[in-house]
């Protein structure tokens, strides 16, 4: 943990495993901010790893933004912030709504 | 994160079951007859007053937790004996207390995921401990009356790799065929066998028995689904799809298997409810399996798993 910014505070979350090289933890990286974008916009929200600032984050669309640390807290905070559960199942994902 | 094979450390078994199943019985047979190699034995009892310490004797390195159980109010007690085994493996080889596996025999009360879970949220502990293996016993002549009034029994079967039918010679061979069939329905992934009194036993041989009535928090079946990973859709992506799926629906999904390939080559993927185990590299094979990713869980729509898993591929590719 680096104790300026309390990154990372806990092991690698498992959603990070899998990237043996230093190269291929930052594609991982960039690439898992865009996929939970894929599943965010339903909701009104982004996630952006600019591969600098640790965590991920989150913004709304009024400029709400947070930092979060990894996948579990992602969902929970985006949750907070739209006040719904985000669910990969739901109609708004699914475009049922 | 870097994934570790695992080899370096530290195996946790957990032998769990309801009050009453047999657990230290069980367990003292294992330990009698050498199936755990130089095992330190942790032992949880939710009571003030302990007793299993004294059923094992004093041939086993042993440390016993009581007044709370590991799951929830003897949580800390119990982190902080794995983390005391961690500490003495990180001494010289072949110090005294220094061991590779070690074996909680958990209260009767305690539910295995949620000790899994517990030892995850740790900052230390998921470096330096694999959880090997969730053994769980049943009592076979009390355990149809247990899944039908206490969620707790079934949440404990639900979370076995290995399911264990206990006093199988004091319950009649019809009703043991039927308890096979239900357990065989709440935990399809699990193996099960039969042991009386630690020693092993022959199950009844009844395939075609009906299993039973469950009650109504139970009426929702268990059933194992089968996901693919679309072509081209890379492992980073799927994880944050099957974390938002288990974030969402963690209560239902029970079980997560498979394999996927990754960069640094197949990795294991085992999860327990919310809880995914830090993924493992396995070595390198030609199975065509790669990519097959089971769940097992209730209240799941297959239709729209793999509706979700199509459309989220569709618009990141």
């Amino acid at each position: 943990m680096c104790s300026s910014c309390g990154f990372p505070s806990a092991p690698g979350h498992w959603t990070e495993a899998g990237a043996p090289t230093p190269g291929d933890r930052m594609r991982a990286r960039f690439r898992r901010a865009q996929a939970a974008s894929v599943l965010l916009t339903a909701y009104g929200l982004t996630a952006r790893d600019d591969g600098a600032v640790p965590g991920v984050q989150l913004s709304s669309a009024t400029g709400a933004t947070q930092i979060v640390p990894d996948f579990d807290k992602v969902w929970a905070e985006a949750a907070r912030m739209v006040g719904t559960p985000i669910d990969p199942l739901g109609d708004r994902f699914l475009g049922d709504a | 994160m870097t994934p570790e094979t695992g080899a370096d450390r530290l195996k946790l078994v957990i032998v769990g079951g309801y009050l009453g199943a047999g657990k230290s019985t069980w367990l003292r047979h294992q330990l009698h007859v050498g199936a755990f190699s130089n095992p330190h034995l942790v032992i949880n009892e939710a009571a003030e007053l302990a007793v299993d310490d004294a059923i094992f004797g004093t041939d086993t390195p042993a440390t016993l937790l009581a007044g709370g159980c590991a799951c929830c109010a003897g949580r800390s007690e119990f982190l902080t004996a794995l983390r005391q085994l961690c500490d003495r493996r990180s001494g010289p080889v072949g110090a005294r207390g220094r061991t590779d596996l070690a074996v909680l025999e958990t209260s009767g009360l305690a539910d295995p995921a949620a000790i899994a879970q517990a030892i995850q949220s740790d900052p230390m502990l998921p470096f330096h401990v694999t959880l090997a293996e969730t053994i769980v016993l049943v009592d076979a002549q009390n355990a149809a009356a247990q899944l039908a009034a206490e969620p707790l029994s079934r949440a404990q079967i639900e979370a076995a790799d290995r399911l264990v039918l206990t006093k199988t010679d004091l319950a009649p061979a019809g009703d043991t065929a039927r308890l096979i069939a239900t357990l065989s329905r709440l935990n399809p992934g699990a193996v099960i066998s039969a042991d009386i009194r630690g020693v092993a036993a022959t199950l009844p041989d009844h395939p075609d028995a009906d299993p039973l009535p469950l009650a109504d928090n139970a009426a929702a079946p268990i059933a194992p689904i089968q996901i693919t990973l679309p072509e081209g859709l890379d492992w980073s992506a799927f994880a944050v799809w099957l974390s938002a799926l288990l974030t969402a629906h963690g209560d239902d999904i029970v079980r997560v298997k498979g394999t996927v390939r990754t960069p640094a080559g197949r990795l294991l993927l085992q999860g327990i409810r919310t809880h995914v185990q830090p993924p493992e590299i396995l070595p390198a094979s030609d199975l065509a399996r790669d990519g097959t990713i089971v769940l097992i869980g209730r209240n799941m729509d297959a239709h729209r798993i793999t509706r979700s898993l199509a459309r989220f591929a569709a618009r990141l590719l």
